[in-house]
């Protein structure tokens, strides 16, 4: 909302006071930079995050059970670098505002996703169940060279694209 | 008991707010001033009202991430408000440091030389998250009466 459509709606409405805590609270501009959003069905494992993230607040670490994203909101300073260079817009900033919690719970506010292991099918290797970064592959693949992909480690991926369009 | 829970009734008298700046930016104390005095966020309507003196306060709001200078003093202040008081940590630096943390000059996190009973993220939390905050902590200090 622009400046000029606020000055005009203030200046019809008057001052108010918002509900809240009495009542539901009115809903946060569209663009306030708030609560990280991690959706892990389509992160690329790059880890760049991580890497960008000036307070800290996200880590990954290699668990059993697969790559485990972790972004603790306590620490988080909501400055959307993650979200602007995520390449495959896994990481969202929303703008649930709503974060007061207890003493106590302040490691239990946080952000949690699992990216599962796998097994490639073509070598039997180790690999991740991340999102293959094809992006920048012209032509865009069909959605079942997407699942072909996504069932394979990485170097197995990179030969995929390797013999993509070439006839056998 | 009911006589009891009557006579706290009785006493429980509006909550008083005390701001301790300890090493803020201001981003947060700016959030704050804006929580009580623009009629959009109106923290008066809980009965809590800022204060001067730390000797009137009984919810105190702690912002920035206690830098080293200014540990013995937040901390002389902290011990003139009368108890039962409440702490809140509004915004990332009191909690863990945020933007901050690992550095030499700051002693964030809080709890290590505060009472912390609640925390408020956000960099800076928006006013209605700040109200939520006081809103529990009035919540607490209504049972430590």
């Amino acid at each position: 909302m622009n400046f000029l459509t606020l000055f005009v709606r203030n200046l019809r409405r008057g001052p108010y006071t918002e509900p809240f805590p009495f009542g539901p609270a009115t809903p946060a501009p569209k663009r306030l930079r708030a609560r990280i959003e991690f959706d892990a069905k389509t992160c690329e494992g790059c880890l760049l995050c991580e890497k960008l993230c000036p307070s800290g607040a996200i880590k990954f670490s290699r668990t059993p059970g697969g790559l485990a994203f972790d972004c603790f909101h306590s620490t988080c300073v909501f400055c959307g670098t993650c979200a602007f260079y995520c390449p495959s817009g896994a990481i969202r900033q929303t703008a649930d505002w709503s974060l007061a919690h207890l003493e106590g719970e302040t490691f239990s506010v946080a952000e949690h996703g699992l990216i599962q292991p796998i097994v490639c099918v073509e070598c039997g290797g180790k690999g991740l169940d991340t999102a293959p970064a094809v992006t920048k592959v012209r032509p865009p693949l069909s959605d079942e060279e997407l699942t072909a992909l996504r069932a394979r480690c990485p170097k197995c991926r990179n030969k995929f694209l390797r013999n993509r369009g070439k006839t056998p | 008991m009911t006589f009891v829970t009557r006579l706290k009734d009785v006493a429980a008298r509006s909550p008083w707010l005390y701001r301790i700046n300890a090493g803020s930016c201001n981003g947060c104390d700016v959030e704050l001033a804006t929580t009580a005095l623009i009629p959009r966020y109106d923290v008066e309507r809980l009965g809590c009202v800022y204060c001067g003196s730390p000797r009137h306060a009984d919810i105190v709001l702690i912002t920035g991430p206690l830098t080293r200078h200014v540990l013995a003093a937040a901390q002389r202040v902290f011990a003139e408000i009368p108890d039962p008081k409440v702490t809140v940590a509004v915004g990332v630096c009191p909690i863990t440091g945020g933007i901050f943390r690992e550095s030499y000059a700051i002693c964030a996190p809080i709890d290590q030389y505060f009472p912390v009973d609640v925390n408020v993220p956000g960099c800076p939390p928006r006013p209605p998250a700040i109200i939520e905050g006081v809103a529990k902590a009035i919540a607490i200090w209504r049972q430590r009466l």
